[in-house]
This record gives structure tokens, C-alpha cells and sequence, in this order.
């Protein structure tokens, strides 16, 4: 329980951090800070509005510190402020829309690869050394090298353009309402085939060669030749008793992986014209709407560690020697 | 054995580091393997490959080819140069925490921890987009400042087992000063997690300066794969049938990836040979796996 508990103040601290970084951005860049961040609205903002966004970013007329904690206050009170490109939309909303599609594809395509690639691992180091391992640890080394933006295009040339098989953006089809039918589910599902195929090819290679070393480097333990001497199945002490120790570090490894899945799919979004929250801040950066900016950063920080809560969890849960502590 | 011999015999290491000559030699040569400049328009927009253009021209009429060649140059720069900074933080960093221990330690790992879980690219994007367009430099200098905590983290656990061997503890016996010992005993030991590190931050770089650009995050007037893949995407390249605009810059991307990634490998096979699968090893592991198969 202490264990979760440092993990949650950690987090605590490492959000407060995220926010510090968006307080001190535009006020660090040359310029007028206000002027840069409100500027993309124009003569749309009328005076009250543009205080009320002043108020909310912590522009006041106080000593920076002040400044910092108001900042602060409305940032842990949920008010990220309102788009400046949609304005009066808030941010939360903007973004919360979006985190739907995001955690949906991020979430199916981490537990399709980290699935696939973990079997694949197991596989390829109980057979190390034969075509099988090598042919597994060569497609692997591709797969967790080459660049989400490279898979991205590639697949969308091949199965989108060339081949005609899949829709080329969207996260389902426009004319259709949003619904639990059919039609609208199975849109969703054909709109959402090729962003996850990639993601899953980006995510897929890293998990099997983590895990093919992590079972290699355990494969010499003496418990291993122990549940051989007592004549349990090959299958048997490949999974429960090498798999399972080699899972441990896989799954924090996992954790640290979670940015670099996030930033996958950030370009697979904006490629595929998905709307999540990758596409949202890319078109948000072009449009130069700072509120909805920053507030990407800090959502997806959240995401972040809310994911990296979960993956503690699992921890405990896999090793016993943590519920104790 | 040193480790460029032991690099040398590896067959993973000598496609990686034979892919990594070739393109180091494009880039040194480029103005020799080709005759078009690279930011001049020398054919009609949009021209399929031919004797003339052997890989096309862009919308703009930009020789393909041409900007492969030149855009090697950016990426490397970037790469190594990233890659460099990133390696050298996490290695003073990361020696110093395992090393010092206590408040120092803590102190560090503390601040890894946070920069590992604020998610890198979006926190790229947002210092990118208040800084506006970024030039290679900057792109550069901004991914070394921001992602050397994988280093520091690697480098400490390893630093943690080192620091009790006999070798360090007699140098502490002996009083050498702790630079001294940091610099000297415990960092030689330390080269294949260093080299990991490196050439994997040097793929790390290339990845991320490519991706930024692709974003539009970069100056679009520098000849890079990333500004390539960027104005190709802003052509519509795929959706007009150009197929070799925006295939090109994808294709050296992946290669130049695959080829860095296969030296990272061979690195972490030598340094722990169990990893390794090839002559001895196999005939051992074959002795361990009778009658396997199975699954």
C-alpha cells in the first residue's frame, strides 16, 4: 500500500511539473506573452472574454508567484480555458472528445502488441537460435527501428490508395450519427483497421525482443533446471516458470514505453486524419491555438500517468514481494 | 578481444555498420553522385522516375534523388549531434547518482523519473510550437535537453553493481579522488551501455527530427528527409499517384533505423553473451532443449 501510495504522490509532483512547464513557456518566449497567446483570435474576443482567458492562464496583476498559483488553481479546478480556433468551445471539451478516440486506438493496439510480442518472445527464446528465433528477433529489430510516420505513410499507400481496402481518414464514416448500432460500430472498427495495424507493427517488434532477452537472460536460472528435474512439460516451464519471471521487467518496460506509444500515435493520427488527441494538437499547433496546446500537453500527461498507475498496479499484482512492502 | 573486433565478427553489427557507412558516404559525396542542386527546380512538377530524375521530382520540381543525397547530411548532423548530447547527460548523470548515492542520488533519479513520465513528442511539440519554425540546430539542441533520462537510468543500475567490486574499492582505499574514480574505473566499464545508449539516441534523433519536420515543426526551406516527407505530405503526393515523393524519404528513414538498430543489437549481444545464439552457445542451448517444439 506505501508502495502506491510514493507512486501517487510522485505523479502528483510530475503533473505539477507539466503545468510549470506550461506556465513558464510563453512567458520565457521573447514577445508579449498575452499578445502571442491570444493573438489568433483577433477582434472575436471581447474584452471580458480576453480577461477572463487572462485570468484562467494566470496573466494578473500580481508578483509571479501569484501568478503561478492562480495558474495552478485553475488548472486543478478542471479550467483549461476555451479554444481560441473554436472559440467559446473550453478546452476540456475539445480535448475530452478526443481522448476518446485516442485512448480507444492507443489502448486495443498496446494490448494487441504487447500480446503478440510477448508470445512472440517467449517463443523465439525458448527456441533460440534456430530460424524461427532468428527470423522473429530480425523482424523485431525492424519493427521497434523504423519510424511510426514511415509506417504510417507506407500503410496508408499500400492498403489505402493503392489497394482501396480501407477508408483513407476519418474515425468512421461522416454521414453516419454516432450510435451503438451496427452500422455505426462497424464503421468505427473499418475506419479504425489501418491506424491500429500500424500502430501495432511500431509496438509489436520492442515487446518481443524485451522479452526474448529478459527469458534468455533467466533460461540459466537453477529453478528452471529444477522444474525440468521434476519432469513437468515443456510448456509448463515455459510459461510458468520462465515466462512469468520475465514478464516482470517486460511490464515496466511497458511503462516506459507508454510516451513513445502516445508520440506513435500522435503522427498515426495526424496521417490518418484521426480524430484523437494526436490530430486535435497537431491542428491546434498549425492553427497557433496555444489554450488547446497546452492543454493537450497536460492531458496527455495525465493519460500518461494514469496508465503508468494502472501498470503499477499490475506490478503488485505480479509480484507478491510488493504487496508486503 | 576489444569491442570493435568482437562489432566486426558480429553479422548483425557489420550489415548495421555497413548500412551507416553508406549513408555517411552519401552524405560526405553528394555533390559528386549527383548533378542537380538540391533547392533548385530542374524538371517539371511531379515527373515519375526516369534515366534523368532516377527517383522523380517533387511538386515543386526539386530532383528527388538529389534531396535523398543532401538530406543525409541533416539527418546525421542531427542524429549524432542529439545523439552526442544526450549520451553525454546521461552518462555524467547517471555515474554520478550510482556512484554518490544519498541526497545526490535522490535528487536525480527523482528528476528522471519526472521526465520519464511527461511524454516526450507532446511536450516536443508544445516547446516547438511557441519557439515556432525550429532549425535543425534547434531541433537538435531541444532533444538533447529533453530526453537523456533513459540514459540516466540505465547507467546508474549499472554504475550500482560496479561501485562494489574490488577494483573501485581499492581505489577508494588508495584515495583517489571520486572523479577520478568515476572517470577512470567505473566509466570504462560502463562502454557497451554507453554505446547502447548512444546509437540508440542517435536513432532516437533521427526519428524525432524527421517526425517534427513531418508535423511542420521545422524550417521548410532545409534540405532534410523530415522537410521531404513534409512537403510531400503537403502535395498530397499520395493522393496524385507520386508515389516516389513520398516513398523516397520513407525508404531511407527505415533503412538508416534498421541499420542503427542492428548495431544496438550486436552491442547488447556482446556485452551479454547469452544473448548471443550463434557456434557454442547453440550447441549448448541444444543440449538444454531436448524435445522442444512444442507451442
Amino acid at each position: 500500500m506505501a508502495f502506491l501510495l510514493r507512486r501517487l504522490v510522485f505523479y502528483l509532483a510530475a503533473f505539477i511539473a507539466a503545468a510549470t512547464i506550461n506556465f513558464f513557456l510563453p512567458r520565457l518566449m521573447p514577445g508579449d506573452p498575452i499578445q502571442k497567446m491570444f493573438a489568433g483570435a483577433g477582434s472575436d474576443l471581447s474584452l471580458e472574454n480576453l480577461n477572463a482567458l487572462k485570468l484562467t492562464f494566470g496573466f494578473i496583476d500580481a508578483p509571479i508567484g501569484e501568478q503561478y498559483l492562480a495558474y495552478l488553481k485553475s488548472v486543478f479546478t478542471g479550467d483549461l480555458g476555451r479554444s481560441i480556433r473554436f472559440f467559446p468551445l473550453p478546452v476540456t471539451e475539445l480535448l475530452g472528445r478526443a481522448l476518446i478516440w485516442t485512448v480507444g486506438l492507443v489502448g486495443t493496439a498496446t494490448i494487441i502488441g504487447f500480446t503478440i510480442g510477448t508470445l512472440l518472445g517467449v517463443m523465439a527464446a525458448w527456441r533460440r537460435g534456430t530460424r524461427f528465433d532468428t527470423i522473429i528477433s530480425l523482424l523485431s529489430i525492424f519493427s521497434s527501428s523504423v519510424p511510426a510516420v514511415v509506417v504510417s505513410l507506407i500503410t496508408l499507400f499500400a492498403f489505402g490508395y493503392t489497394l482501396g481496402w480501407f477508408p483513407n481518414g476519418y474515425a468512421a464514416d461522416p454521414m453516419l450519427d454516432p450510435s451503438w448500432g451496427w452500422d455505426y460500430v462497424g464503421s468505427v472498427l473499418y475506419h479504425g483497421t489501418l491506424p491500429m495495424l500500424t500502430m501495432v507493427i511500431v509496438l509489436t517488434g520492442g515487446f518481443a525482443v524485451t522479452m526474448r532477452n529478459n527469458m534468455i537472460n533467466l533460461l540459466g536460472e537453477d529453478y528452471i533446471v529444477m522444474g525440468r528435474a521434476k519432469g513437468l512439460s515443456d510448456r509448463g516451464v515455459m510459461l510458468w516458470y520462465a515466462a512469468r519471471n520475465a514478464l516482470l521487467p517486460t511490464v515496466s518496460a511497458l511503462a516506459i514505453s507508454l510516451g513513445a506509444v502516445l508520440g506513435g500515435s500522435l503522427v498515426t493520427e495526424v496521417v490518418f486524419n484521426y480524430p484523437g488527441m494526436g490530430n486535435t494538437l497537431y491542428q491546434a499547433i498549425l492553427a497557433r491555438d496555444y489554450p488547446v496546446i497546452q492543454g493537450a500537453l497536460l492531458i496527455m500527461t495525465a493519460a500518461m500517468l494514469t496508465a503508468n498507475f494502472v501498470v503499477d498496479l499490475s506490478y503488485v499484482l505480479l509480484d507478491p514481494r510488493l504487496k508486503r512492502a | 578481444m576489444t569491442l570493435l573486433t568482437q562489432l566486426l565478427r558480429n553479422k548483425k553489427a557489420l550489415v548495421g555498420v555497413t548500412i551507416l557507412a553508406i549513408v555517411i558516404l552519401v552524405a560526405i559525396f553528394a555533390p559528386l553522385l549527383t548533378e542537380y542542386s538540391p533547392t533548385q527546380r530542374v524538371g517539371r512538377p511531379h515527373q515519375a522516375p526516369s534515366a534523368e530524375h532516377l527517383l522523380g521530382t517533387t511538386r515543386l520540381g526539386h530532383d528527388v534523388f538529389t534531396r535523398l543525397l543532401y538530406g543525409a547530411r541533416i539527418s546525421l548532423a542531427v542524429g549524432f549531434g542529439a545523439g552526442l548530447l544526450i549520451t553525454v547527460i546521461g552518462t555524467v548523470l547517471g555515474i554520478i547518482a550510482g556512484y554518490k548515492g544519498g541526497v545526490v542520488d535522490e535528487v536525480i533519479t527523482f528528476l528522471t523519473n519526472m521526465v520519464l513520465v511527461i511524454p516526450n513528442l507532446p511536450l516536443l511539440l508544445v516547446l516547438a510550437a511557441f519557439i515556432g519554425q525550429a532549425s535543425p540546430l534547434v531541433i537538435a539542441v531541444i532533444l538533447g535537453f529533453t530526453s537523456w533520462a533513459w540514459g540516466v537510468r540505465v547507467t546508474r543500475s549499472e554504475t550500482l553493481s560496479i561501485r562494489q567490486r574490488d577494483f573501485v574499492k581499492s581505489a577508494e582505499m588508495l584515495g583517489e579522488p571520486s572523479w577520478r574514480i568515476m572517470a577512470f574505473e567505473i566509466f570504462p566499464n560502463l562502454i557497451s551501455i554507453v554505446g547502447i545508449n548512444f546509437i540508440g539516441s542517435v536513432l532516437f534523433a533521427v526519428i524525432t527530427e524527421a517526425t517534427l519536420e513531418f508535423l511542420g515543426l521545422g524550417d521548410p526551406n532545409t534540405v532534410s528527409w523530415g522537410i521531404m516527407l513534409y512537403n510531400a505530405q503537403n502535395a498530397s503526393a499520395l493522393s496524385v499517384g507520386a508515389w516516389w515523393d513520398i516513398l523516397t524519404p520513407c525508404f531511407a528513414l527505415a533503412v538508416l533505423g534498421l541499420g542503427l538498430a542492428l548495431i544496438n543489437f550486436a552491442i547488447d549481444e556482446i556485452a551479454n553473451p547469452r544473448l548471443r545464439t550463434g557456434g557454442m552457445l547453440a550447441r549448448w542451448t541444444g543440449l538444454i532443449r531436448r524435445g522442444e517444439g512444442t507451442l
